[in-house]
């Protein structure tokens, strides 16, 4: 306690030895993770994303949904996300592996939107949605709200590409 | 205040120190206020963007401002939250550890424009990233929300403004440390470092796939532990037995507080990732670690409790301004650690999870316990640099009542208010809508109480900024009790 260095190292480690064993090494476990299908010869799954949607994710990020809507369903017995309808089954890792950037959530002010995609049965319900009863006004333009902008077009493309209904190697939809 | 001598182990409690201002703290006292006043500024615009934000919160039609870009939720919850914490919280802390470790080391601070330049840079920096967050600049991960070029800037920023404790730390004339010390080296190495590798494996070169919110959890619990945490530790270890003339009890404990606490903070950032998509055994270390923190919040409990149950301690307190605010922070802090002991585990951490319980844990420590401490720690420090007395006994009274109100309402109403949507949530055939409105009338007192700890923040500006605009002339120090 009286050695400067002896304090440092000490603290170092206790820094640096959860930062190896908790994010480096599931690096390792994960980083590698890409697009697999559920059965031997079956379709690549995630789907790659599309462009627009790329550009989608750019403006929900900018606009800060992420302070209340998560993009995770939990495993049964865990809360009630899959009796609630936000997916069929839990997320599971590889379902983000093809994201650039990841954005789970910690906190649900509004619904999950893990498979929103799945959810919204047209591209009016879902332009519906991020109007947010005329919270997000600006991103529309016309009278009655009726034209999107370039912005609110990617943010529902987006909204669109997120889905996570599909058979994975590590979770398997119940047929 | 007293400070007669009374025999005791000498090593709990600090060294008996002049109750003039010394010329340690003469050499520390520009940078010392420059760190402090922008603390109180960001501090009251944090505040007022925390009444924007709770009214918003409260609204399905979104409150005020309503169709106004800058002004939407997602960009006035990031800001305030940044602004308390990188505005607030570590200008204050800058400015508090310099001066504790000062004390304790008998640290003169010569290159004081160093400091200086840290802290105009670090708030340079903020102001930009803050600007940036409401042109809709930001990077979607919690406190580190701002573009990624203020990451280096920042960091850069607290090496020259953050640093020094370490350095009065390494310069101090005796072999003997104190329980502050440690505490605070432990926090001015550990948060540099921890900045540095999430920037690194978040912003610059990100992590595949959840990895990111692996390294982002694992982030987020080292800032508020081990920076939030462990400053305000060493705040209650050094004027808890300073203002009580005592030592601290059972302080053979502390060294096991310490690095217990250093051991297992850092372990328990997965915990807030518990049901996320990353591999289950991630899951457990953090609950585990979680679990095991219980064992410094012990430690902390008996050294800090112990020493105000003695000798009529709690009264004293009571009628002591600065112990009137630590010890309601040395109170929360053991409330957080016991609830983020049981709230870790899977059966009860599945009811409250997203909800906004982990918000009312994360008020617990770094307003209930940290700010508290801060302002506490303001009462003792301010009056010795200025050389003059807090202007108005008034406004003392109302940024204690305001503050401590505002800060046992809004942990109430988020940490009641995230369990009971929780256990309404958890019933699938409630739907989302319904709960959110039964909700509504915490979300009533989550307003009230921001209103509350603006009006606190306002009476406590006025105070302080009153006292240093007179202190022109140095006169004997004095305290306003």
């Amino acid at each position: 306690m009286k050695n400067l260095n002896t304090l440092l190292v000490g603290i170092f480690l206790a820094v640096a030895l959860p930062f190896g064993a908790l994010v480096i090494s599931s690096q390792v476990q994960l980083g590698s993770l890409g697009r697999a299908p559920a059965e031997e010869g079956g379709p690549l799954f995630p789907s790659r994303e599309p462009g627009l949607a790329i550009q989608g994710r750019a403006v929900y990020v900018s606009l800060g949904c992420v302070s209340c809507h998560t993009q995770q369903v939990r495993p049964a017995g865990q809360g009630s996300d899959i009796a609630r309808g936000y997916g069929a089954r839990s997320s599971v890792a590889r379902d983000y592996a093809q994201q650039g950037q990841v954005l789970l959530g910690d906190r649900r002010i509004g619904p999950d939107l893990a498979n929103f995609g799945v959810r919204a049965k047209t591209l009016a319900a879902v332009h519906t949605a991020i109007q947010h009863n005329g919270q997000f006004a600006f991103l529309y333009a016309g009278a009655k709200q009726e034209v999107a902008s370039e912005r609110a077009v990617a943010l529902a493309a987006y909204l669109q590409s997120l889905r996570q209904d599909y058979s994975s190697p590590e979770a398997k939809l119940k047929q | 205040m007293t400070q007669e001598n009374r025999s005791g182990r000498p090593q709990g409690r600090p060294p008996e120190s002049d109750s003039r201002p010394t010329r340690t703290e003469a050499m520390l006292r520009g940078p010392f206020l420059l760190f402090f006043v922008s603390a109180v500024i960001w501090l009251l615009a944090a505040s007022v963007l925390g009444v924007i934000a709770s009214l918003q919160q409260g609204s399905p039609a979104g409150g005020p401002f309503r169709g106004c870009e800058i002004l939407t939720y997602g960009h006035v919850a990031a800001a305030q939250h940044n602004l308390f914490v990188y505005g607030w919280g570590f200008n204050a802390f800058f400015a508090l550890n310099l001066w504790l470790l000062s004390q304790l080391g008998r640290f003169e601070l010569r290159n004081g424009w160093l400091a200086t330049l840290g802290g105009t840079v670090w708030n340079l920096a903020l102001t930009y990233g803050v600007v940036q967050i409401f042109a809709g600049n930001q990077t979607g991960f919690g406190l580190l929300e701002f573009p990624r070029e203020v990451g280096p800037v920042l960091a850069v920023a607290f090496l020259l403004a953050g640093f020094w404790p370490i350095v009065a730390f390494a310069r101090r004339p005796t072999g003997h440390t104190f329980a502050s010390q440690w505490f605070v080296v432990g926090a001015s190495f550990a948060f540099p470092l921890t900045y540095l590798l999430a920037q690194l494996l978040i912003l610059w070169q990100p992590a595949s796939g959840v990895v990111q919110a692996i390294a982002h959890s694992w982030f987020v619990s080292n800032l508020l532990l081990l920076w939030f945490g462990a400053s305000a530790l060493a705040a209650v270890y050094y004027f808890l037995p300073k203002v009580l003339g005592r030592t601290i009890s059972a302080y053979y404990l502390a060294p096991v507080g310490f690095w217990t606490f250093f051991l297992f903070a850092s372990w328990t950032g997965p915990a807030a990732l518990i049901g996320a998509p990353v591999p289950l055994w991630l899951q457990s270390v953090g609950v585990v670690a979680g679990a095991m923190l219980i064992v410094p919040v012990i430690v902390t409990a008996i050294n800090f409790h112990g020493t105000l149950s003695s000798e009529g301690g709690w009264s004293r307190a009571w009628n002591d301004t600065t112990l009137r605010f630590v010890s309601f922070g040395a109170v929360a802090f053991t409330i957080f650690g016991v609830l983020n002991a049981v709230f870790g585990f899977r059966g009860t951490n599945a009811v409250v999870r997203f909800t906004s319980f982990a918000a009312g844990q994360e008020q617990l420590l770094v307003y209930a316990f940290a700010t508290m401490v801060l302002f506490g720690a303001a009462y003792f420090v301010l009056p010795r640099l200025t050389g003059s007395l807090w202007p108005s006994a008034k406004l003392v009274h109302l940024h204690f009542w305001a503050t401590a109100l505002g800060a046992v309402v809004s942990c109430a109403a988020l940490l009641v208010g995230g369990w009971e949507g929780g256990k309404q949530l958890a019933d699938a055939s409630v739907s989302f809508q319904q709960v959110a409105k039964a909700g509504s009338s915490w979300n009533v007192a989550l307003s009230v109480s921001a209103v509350l700890l603006l009006v606190g923040h306002i009476a406590f500006a006025l105070n302080a900024f009153g006292m240093i605009l007179k202190s022109s002339a140095p006169a004997s120090a004095g305290r306003h009790d």
